[in-house]
């Protein structure tokens, strides 16, 4: 008796010792590997770390790469397979994006993930909307100029010259930053054809690493972009680089419905039809079944809150767009 | 809504197939001066296509130091680091992995 179980404990003892040899061996070929690897060693442990791609888990590494072929599989059809399967009411919530933002004519605008440009387009013509009314207001007051007016006209010509040149040089601008090259090419083209060529710049360019320099933009702006990038706190981080102080940042994004009978039809249409108009309209199941999956895996409108205050924007507020389906995230840098 | 989408849908490729069959019968026409012309359009494509203005706050991702533009490989350098981010269609590409070693003996781009 006591023989057999001196032995077990024998056994016993081995394994565990050789497990703790192995996995100090392996302690110290990591130590010799992160030694031998530049800065970026941690790629070796980011790469054990995961993260979500839809429903799928994958290494984070690979996350970027699976949403650019996403991305560059359905670039042409983009913008249709939007108005599919949206019914359209894609169109509704950015123009609400614009509304909120109500831009005036001058302002700079950085568009991540702006692809094909829908943010950008709309914000051109906002622009130059409001520059119209600009001009028709102060045409109207001209009508009946005061003595005042008059001789200031008459006088400081140069000085009204140059109040005017304030908002001329400093035409709107907006930059489109986008990591796919396929669909910024998608976007210019729509731009040619619009006529708005002018005014938008292209650039491909990561989230979380974005080439712009500190304090540029005045709007920072990503519709339905924030939940395709590996690291959420990263792009933030750059987009609060890059603001202006003052400056605001802009988020629409899906989110969760509260209602739970709308929440449950919007589960049916999303996991039952959307991947299908995705195959017959694109040709591309697998690309719409991580859309709708992406949706359900990206945090809820508060949690996003708190992410925006943690990135360290002030004022955060969110408001609600379709019961919940798309929720537009507002906060500034101060 | 969906019936003008696919009405947008089935026409979009008879637009296309009517482009296609309308520029052969230009060119034929005006084939003296296509050669001219053509020149002249690549010309302007390129010239239109990289904006520099864009220069004023396009740094690179990795050091946020400005860059150099080169107009003759038509690329954005950065001397430091010896990298350049190539101009493609005039949209600039700033991904980190995608750009071009210039100098043999500097570091390489950062790997991730």
């Amino acid at each position: 008796m006591a023989a057999s179980i001196r032995l077990l404990v024998r056994r016993v003892l081995r394994r565990s010792s050789a497990v703790v040899s192995s996995a100090a061996g392996g302690w110290r070929l990591s130590a010799r590997c992160c030694a031998q690897l530049s800065c970026r060693s941690f790629s070796d442990e980011a790469a054990e770390k995961s993260t979500h791609f839809g429903f799928e888990t994958v290494p984070e590494a690979e996350k970027a790469k699976k949403v650019y072929k996403v991305f560059e599989n359905v670039a042409q059809k983009y913008d249709v397979m939007n108005d599919a399967m949206s019914l359209g009411i894609h169109r509704l919530w950015k123009d609400a994006l614009l509304h909120a933002m109500h831009p005036q004519p001058g302002v700079r605008l950085l568009d991540v993930a702006g692809g094909t440009g829908d943010i950008a387009f709309r914000f051109l013509e906002y622009v130059a909307y409001q520059k119209e009314r600009q001009s028709r207001r102060t045409a109207n007051s001209a009508q009946t100029p005061s003595w005042q007016d008059i001789s200031d006209n008459y006088l400081g010509n140069r000085e009204g010259e140059d109040e005017g040149e304030e908002f001329g040089p400093r035409k709107s601008r907006v930059v489109v930053c986008d990591i796919n090259k396929e669909m910024l090419k998608v976007g210019q083209q729509k731009a040619q054809r619009v006529g708005l060529a002018d005014g938008v710049s292209w650039v491909v360019g990561d989230a979380e690493e974005l080439p712009f320099d500190d304090n540029q933009f005045d709007i920072y702006t990503i519709a339905f972009g924030l939940r395709n990038v590996t690291h959420v706190e990263l792009a933030l981080q750059e987009a609060v680089r890059v603001l202006k102080p003052g400056g605001r940042f802009m988020c629409l994004e899906f989110s969760k419905v509260a209602n739970p009978i709308l929440a449950r039809l919007y589960d049916a249409y999303s996991f039952q039809v959307i991947p299908v108009l995705g195959e017959v309209i694109a040709g591309d199941w697998k690309s719409y079944q991580y859309l709708v999956e992406s949706i359900r895996k990206f945090p809820a409108q508060e949690e996003l809150k708190e992410l925006l205050e943690d990135a360290g924007f002030c004022c955060v507020r969110y408001h609600n767009l379709t019961g919940g389906v798309v929720s537009l995230h507002s906060g500034f840098k101060l | 809504m969906l019936r003008n989408v696919l009405c947008r849908f089935l026409i979009e490729p008879v637009f296309v197939q009517r482009n296609i069959t309308y520029t052969p019968s230009v060119q034929a026409a005006s084939s003296v001066f296509t050669s001219v012309r053509n020149f002249t359009d690549v010309k302007d494509e390129t010239q239109q296509a990289f904006d520099t203005s864009l220069l004023e706050f396009l740094v690179c991702p990795l050091s946020k130091k400005p860059l150099r533009f080169e107009a003759t490989t038509n690329e954005l350098i950065n001397d430091e680091l010896g990298i350049a981010y190539a101009i493609i269609d005039g949209i600039p590409n700033m991904i980190p992995q995608e750009a071009r070693l210039v100098q043999k003996d500097s570091n390489p781009p950062a790997q991730g």
